[in-house]
Order: structure tokens, then sequence, then C-alpha cells
């Protein structure tokens, strides 16, 4: 610091510290925050000082806390194709973000011998779930007693759109002869499993809950093609 | 002087790194919104509170849903405990749809069985402490083996989630009905050795 910009350094650091010429300089230099700073000085106030340090420490610390239990689970996913996994957001292990982002939404999650929660918010080539597009999503899923494949908007529903369904159910899905299935979200109506989207335009985000699977244990054996693909087929203009 | 500055900046950063440890793990213990303090209302029911019916029919689910993004098939009633009053005792009777019961502490759930585990179409679930555990091991008939699954609970209170699936729209309404139908109940510690020895 003092090597870039060694004028009012040297003068500061030479002789008259808390003089008029320096707080100028500073103002000049670092703007709103180095003035602060400088009055600070010039006053030579430990206290101010000791202020100004809890302060941003409350100010920033409170603020990152705030940001990351906010919203989804900041880490513990295993990401699986266009998936990601969350075996321990339910655990008694789990982290410590884990624990409050549950804590702050009231959320129950699924525990390890309940049942396993996947979610996604982008299609397999990473571009974000948009409402307003057609997706296939089809394949396999983990071997599971039963799952369910709901999809989620963000925030509040519009209570202009009727809600004619959320998601499947593994009973209710209509399958291929080889067991594999197709659920097409779409806004407009599709043949076959079609997953109306529950909004017109945004963000959109893909949940599947296994129950009573053994993938909960173990979900980094799961690959790319034990999981449902999402393939974008086109969107509305 | 500027020294001084970026020195308070330092230990502010490091408080704010200090703060922001602090806050995280201070919110599950303050919240008030978290699952085990809106659970907390259920404790004097003897079936489980009903945290998200599903949808049947015309009827949308109830506002009193709190659950942020629930699964529209899947019936959830929690019943909130007190080991201090005794072992809690959960009591689900199997039937076509898929139930299961999760155990959660403050620190998260610690034990989940499925109603696959029921033995002659009933499942019993005792949470007890380590002292009330000893003192029903104690109690067992050797000739009569008990068929609860007794869990220990890392802490005093909690919640038992029950979960029931409705794997078609028809059986929602069954599905509501099934979390109802479990009992959660206080083995209170006074009244039951006098029932054993009633029954046996």
């Amino acid at each position: 610091m003092r090597l870039a910009i060694p004028g009012p350094a040297a003068r500061g650091a030479g002789g008259d510290e808390t003089g008029p010429s320096a707080a100028a300089r500073a103002a000049h230099l670092g703007g709103r925050t180095a003035r602060f700073a400088a009055r600070l000085g010039r006053k030579s106030s430990v206290a101010g000082l000791a202020l100004y340090a809890l302060g941003l420490g409350a100010v920033l610390g409170l603020a990152s806390a705030d940001w990351a239990t906010s919203g989804g689970y900041p880490f513990g996913g295993v990401q699986i194709g266009a998936w990601t996994a969350w075996p321990r957001a339910g655990a008694a292990n789990a982290d410590p973000y884990t624990r409050a982002v549950n804590a702050r939404r009231g959320e129950v999650p699924l525990a390890v011998g309940e049942g396993l929660l996947l979610t996604a918010a982008a299609d397999d080539a990473g571009r974000t779930l948009d409402a307003a597009c057609t997706y296939r999503i089809g394949g396999a899923m983990p071997s599971a007693r039963a799952w369910t494949l709901t999809v989620a908007g963000r925030g509040a529903r519009d209570p202009d759109r009727p809600i004619v369904r959320e998601g499947f159910t593994s009973t209710e899905i209509l399958r291929e002869p080889d067991g594999r299935f197709a659920v097409l979200l779409s806004p407009e109506v599709q043949t076959g499993n079609w997953l109306p989207s529950p909004r017109a335009s945004g963000p959109l985000r893909l949940a599947i809950r296994l129950y009573d699977t053994p993938a909960a244990a173990s979900v980094g054996a799961l690959d790319r093609a034990a999981v449902p693909s999402i393939t974008p087929i086109g969107c509305a203009s | 002087m500027r020294l001084r500055f970026a020195y308070a900046t330092l230990v502010g950063l490091v408080v704010a790194g200090i703060v922001h440890i602090a806050a995280v793990l201070a919110i599950p213990v303050l919240s008030d919104a978290d699952a085990a303090s809106r659970a907390r209302a259920s404790e004097s029911l003897e079936h489980p509170q009903t945290v998200y019916t599903v949808a049947t029919g015309d009827d949308p689910s109830p506002p009193e849903a709190w659950l942020p993004i629930p699964d529209p098939a899947v019936a959830v009633g929690v019943c909130a405990y007190d080991l201090a009053d005794g072992p809690m005792r959960v009591s689900a009777r199997t039937g076509p749809l898929a139930l299961s019961l999760a155990a959660h502490g403050r620190r998260g759930a610690f034990y989940a069985v499925t109603d696959q585990a029921a033995v002659r179409g009933a499942l019993d679930l005792v949470i007890l402490t380590r002292a009330q555990y000893d003192e029903a091991l104690a109690e067992d008939d050797e000739n009569e083996p008990s068929r609860d699954v007794r869990i220990v609970a890392p802490e005093g209170r909690g919640f038992v989630v029950v979960r029931v699936l409705a794997g078609l729209p028809s059986q929602r309404p069954a599905a509501n009905a099934a979390v109802q139908a479990v009992s959660c109940t206080t083995d209170s510690p006074a009244d039951e050795p006098p029932a054993k020895g009633a029954k046996r």
C-alpha cells in the first residue's frame, strides 16, 4: 500500500499523521471508507477503531450467515448427471449449514432409512429449466419401493392456473414395455405422461423422492444411467 | 494510522468469521419456525398432528401445511415427545399404503423404519432414554419377547414423523386417514407394570 502510493503515505508516516491534509488525501484516494478511517485515525481513538472492527464483524458475519442458510443446502449434495442427491439432509450427522437451513425453513427432511431426495434445476446440458420450454424426463430410476417426481416453481403458485398435476408417482406413471418411462414437462398438453409447468415463465425445479431405497446408503454408486435424463425438446417463443 | 485501520479491518474480518460460525450454529437452537418447535403443539395429542394433508378430489391441501416444498403424494404427520413424561410409543397398523416412521431429535433424524419391518401387521416403535431402555429390558418376560422396536433417543425431546405415500390419486383419502390412525402415546411409568401384570 505504501509502495503503491508513496506521496501521502510517506507524509502521513513522516510527521503530522493526524493532520487535515492527510485526511484530505485519504478521501481523495480511498473514498468514504478511507475518510471514515482517517477521521477515526485523527481522533486516534482506540475505542472508535474497536467499534469499527466489532461493527464490521457483526454486519459481515450475520449477513454471510443469512446468505449461506437462506435458500437451498449450501453443500452436502452429490451430483449425478443433471440431478443432485442430498443423502445427508436429514441425518443426525448433517453439517451445521444443512441443519440451519432445515431449521429456518421448517423442513422435515427424509431420513437415511426413509428415502432419498434428488433435485434438478438445470437440464443435462446445464441450462436452467425454463417453464416456457418442453423437456423430456426419461430413463431409469434407482431401485426404490416407490418414487415421486414433482415439479415446483420458485415462490408462490400462480392462482390463475388450475392445478392439474404436480407430479407423478411410480404407481401411476405409464411405462414402456421394458419398464422405462418418459415424462414430458411442458406448458402445452402432451400425450403420455404430461407434467404441466406450474407457471407460465421463470425457472423450475424438479425433485425426485425415492422412498425406501437402498440407494440412500450408497449414493456414490449411482451413475448418470441410473437417474432420468432431462432433455430439452423445444421452447415456446 | 492507516496500519491501525488495516489492523482493525483484519480484526473485524476475524470477528465476522466468529459471528458467522456462531450464528449458523445458533440458528437451529434459537429458531422457533423449525420442525421441532412447530411439532411441540402435538405433544398432548394421542395421534399425529397433521403437517401435510394430500389434496383429495377438488379439495386442495389445507393451508396448515408448513413444509416448504412438500411431496404432493405423501401425507405427513408429526408426534412430538418429551421423554421426561415416559417412553413414547408409536403404534401403526400396516395397510396397503407404504408407511414410514422417522424419529428426529434436534440434530436430525436418528432412526427411521418402514412398514416392511412390521411384525404381523403391527409396527410398534418405542422411543426411550437409556435409563428407560434398561428398565424395559429388565422387565422383559423371557418367554414372551417384546415385539417393540426400541430406540434410545440421543436427547429427551424430539418428534416422530409419519409419512404415508398415496401411489394413486384414489388412495389419497386413505393416506390422510392412515396418518391419523397412527397412535402416539406416552407409556407412563406409573401405570405400565400393573397393566402388564393384568395381561399376563
